[in-house]
């Protein structure tokens, strides 16, 4: 039974290689569809010699259609691309069709770094990704590759608007703000002061659409880092949405004004800091025991670890 | 050769989700039904577990981790994150135990498990033809901490000749498939289905030297290693290469050199980590990276030298959400079982390594993965699953299950247990039943422990490990 490419290109020179799934009885054996078998024999063959053709090149094709994620055969198709100089142009047209098809497909997108790479051009790239981004806000790989994208063709200035789009649509995209964060200081230079006040900024006014949104947060509290700023630079801003009232030894919480636990941490934290563990401890037992019970240990811990290093110093 | 085709993964569509859901093969979680419907509440609020009935454990209010004064704090703002969200603690909410824990139906699982010992799988799994190691190996890590004793002496027989289909013999490195191009995952795969065998005479058949030097071929000259020549450069190939080669006993100075620096890289300011460096912090890389540390060196040491602890400690709590008591792989995505063994896995290495952690503390709660697990991952039809309303697996089976080992037991570092050298670091884990008021473990609901660096069953690796340090050191 002659497949649909099996008559495109005469096949009568190649002596298909059977599977071998090892012994009389091998485990995990899958029941393919004749024509994944043929191929895959064919693939076998021609692989043996190294065969560089047009119709090794089409086997190809019709193989990822059967099977995406057969990463021989994607290595295999890009050293064919190179030796027979086919247009890449129409191999990224080609990758575009699968990826649509494949949307959590991931070997395309090494495939597809392989060929840009080669083709030296990132004119196709960013609409396609956004396109892809589109239909898969958070696509590891997809990120990945616009990450490796950026460095290659030296395309920084897009990024912070396109992730400040992304996370306009849906602030809690944790994709987007880790993006932004490279996008910041992925090219390791000195950002400078007032690029590190923008964004911290920028975070401020995305936490408070969503307080409880431990995305903004942790690039809050990363930027804090990154910038060599002190965590108590947000100290207000953390009161105002845990309010707080401290006397010298307590806190006391007004629970309709808690709005983000995670602001409750961060003043522990900067309580803690400070030296003020009993304050601290008081923030700790709140988060154990009223807003964020499913970490209960790790606010302990966080307890007892500040109680001993205060013993140790005292 | 089995001429039936099994009907229950027939009916199932697990060879298509299976494919792009395992994170050593693809990393991404697939998109979850529950994400694609669109039922947007007006506004969002707590959702609140209901009772349900069902046979049980009786748990002690600590074990049910009852927090009577708990306040849901929930921002109003409606978005995609969030509506997915929601979906799942609705989905989740319905299943999960008041005070009782459903059993861990151990025959139904294991008949799942031995599907591919016993029948065909059918041409939906064409899309794991790439990963036929995982599909032996996924399935007999399961057995082998739920019920060893199913692997029969025929199937362990059967373990070497179906992964030694895999080889490349000039490589020495192994393949996803018969004459399929060597790949550091199918090799990690390959061996850890080897050490499940425990057949000598098919480890003598091992070419080690020829597999060292492969092993260098894809190591990038930044620390890191390529999955296959030519290949993508992430801390899953890092790991899936040391893993390999501490099991055969083949690490050298100058195949880990940088490596520990570049996993260090891979730490993003989440705390977590990412695939490579500047990529998004994530459960799987997370223990990935974490696990070849420990392969690297003595972990008490290597893993404060080259990672934030305190910050990664941080990131890894708040993967565990409430009430859905499992853990989600990133921050703002949805529960997975299959993390239980990702950030479980990373766990019961801090736990067990980090000498700022007492042998009290446990710092995540080990109840509430238990109650996920044993509630929400136990499919109708046998094997384990992401969520509610998914088809259970091989691969979420493999991992929901090292999760629940994880869970239930405690494991150390114990550089006493051998004497300590290049190579043998990962092989000095001790593990014991976890303390009743940390989580109950019903005697039915037991699975073994594990060794935590190489997701094995406990003893399997370090078996396979001495044999080969035993036929002495490599000429390289």
């Amino acid at each position: 039974m002659p497949l649909a490419y099996l008559s495109d290109y005469s096949w009568d020179d190649v002596i298909p290689i059977p599977q071998d799934d090892g012994g009389e009885n091998p485990l995990a054996l899958i029941a393919y569809h004749d024509d994944y078998k043929i191929a895959t024999g064919y693939l076998r063959a021609v692989m043996s010699i190294e065969e560089v053709s047009d119709r090794a090149l089409q086997l190809t094709s019709d193989l990822i259609f059967m099977n995406p994620a057969h990463y021989t055969v994607w290595a295999y198709r890009a050293r064919l691309l190179f030796a027979l100089k086919k247009d890449l142009e129409e191999e990224l047209i080609w990758v575009e069709e699968v990826s649509r098809q494949f949307l959590k497909n991931y070997q395309i997108w090494n495939h597809r770094e392989v060929i840009v790479d080669k083709y030296d051009n990132p004119i196709r790239e960013l609409p396609f990704i956004e396109e892809m981004l589109e239909l898969d806000s958070k696509n590891y790989h997809v990120w990945s590759y616009r990450q490796w994208l950026v460095r290659r063709f030296d395309l920084w200035v897009t990024e912070l608007a396109y992730t400040d789009h992304m996370i306009q649509d849906d602030v809690r995209n944790n994709s987007a703000w880790n993006h932004r964060f490279f996008a910041v200081f992925g090219k390791g230079e000195d950002v400078g002061q007032s690029v590190i006040d923008d964004e911290i900024d920028y975070a401020k006014s995305a936490i408070l659409k969503a307080p409880q949104n431990a995305s903004a947060w942790n690039y809050l509290i990363g930027l804090l880092k990154r910038g060599e700023r002190p965590m108590s630079d947000i100290e207000k801003f953390c009161n105002d949405l845990a309010a707080v009232q401290t006397t010298e030894h307590a806190v006391n919480v007004d629970n309709d004004r808690i709005s983000s636990a995670r602001a409750l941490e961060v003043l522990a934290d900067i309580y803690n800091s400070r030296n003020e563990v009993d304050k601290a401890a008081q923030a700790w037992t709140l988060l154990a025991e009223k807003y964020d019970p499913i970490r209960e240990n790790y606010w302990k811990f966080k307890k007892s670890q500040a109680i001993q290093r205060l013993a140790a110093t005292a | 050769m089995h001429p039936r085709v099994h009907r229950a993964v027939f009916r199932s569509r697990a060879g298509s989700r299976t494919s792009n859901s395992s994170i050593l093969i693809s990393s991404t979680t697939s998109v979850d039904t529950a994400s694609r419907t669109k039922k947007n509440p007006r506004t969002r609020r707590p959702i609140s577990t209901n009772s349900n009935t069902g046979v049980a454990v009786a748990m002690t209010a600590e074990q049910n981790n009852v927090h009577n004064a708990a306040v849901s704090v929930v921002d109003s703002l409606i978005t995609e994150s969030s509506t997915s969200q929601d979906d799942v603690v609705r989905l989740c909410a319905g299943l999960i135990l008041d005070g009782q824990l459903p059993h861990l139906q151990r025959q139904l699982h294991a008949d799942f498990l031995t599907i591919p010992m016993s029948f065909q799988l059918p041409p939906n799994y064409t899309g794991l033809d790439a990963s036929k190691p995982w599909l032996v190996y996924w399935p007999l890590q399961a057995l082998g901490i739920l019920d060893p004793d199913s692997l029969t002496d025929d199937i362990l027989s059967r373990i070497g000749p179906s992964i030694m289909a895999c080889l490349n013999e000039t490589e020495g490195a192994f393949g996803g498939g018969n004459g399929q191009t060597s790949h550091l995952a199918a090799t990690y795969a390959c061996l850890n289905a080897l050490a499940i065998a425990q057949d000598e005479d098919v480890w003598l058949q091992i070419n080690r030297e020829r597999l060292y030097k492969w092993l260098m071929s894809v190591k990038r000259p930044d620390g890191g290693f390529s999955m296959h020549v030519g290949g993508e450069e992430d801390v899953r190939a890092v790991y899936c290469a040391l893993a390999s080669a501490a099991l055969l006993n083949i690490i050298t100075p100058e195949l880990t050199e940088g490596t520990a620096e570049w996993i260090s890289r891979c730490q993003t300011y989440e705390g977590g980590i990412g695939g490579a460096p500047d990529n998004e912090a994530h459960g799987g890389y997370a223990f990935c990276g974490l696990a070849a540390l420990c392969i690297l060196g003595n972990p008490i040491e290597m893993i404060p030298k080259h990672l934030d602890v305190d910050n990664l400690v941080r990131w890894l709590s708040a993967r565990q959400y409430q009430p859905e008591g499992g853990f989600s792989g990133r921050t703002n995505k949805l529960v997975d079982g299959c993390y239980s063994w990702w950030v479980g896995g990373c766990w019961s290495i801090l736990e067990g390594a980090l000498s700022w952690i007492t042998a009290k503390d446990v710092l995540w709660s080990k109840a509430d993965l238990q109650k996920y697990i044993l509630c929400c991952c136990q499919s109708p039809r046998g094997g384990l699953r992401d969520k509610p309303g998914k088809s259970s697996d091989f691969y979420h089976s493999c991992y929901v299950l090292s999760g629940l080992s994880e869970a239930q037991h405690r494991y150390s570092f114990s550089p006493k247990l051998r004497d300590s050298s290049t190579g043998k670091w990962s092989f000095m884990w001790a593990y014991k039943l976890e303390l009743p008021d940390v989580v109950i473990v019903d005697e039915q609901n037991t699975v073994r422990p594990i060794n935590p660096v190489h997701v094995l069953p406990a003893g399997t690796g370090e078996r396979m490990h001495d044999f080969y340090a035993a036929l002495g050191a490599l000429e390289l």
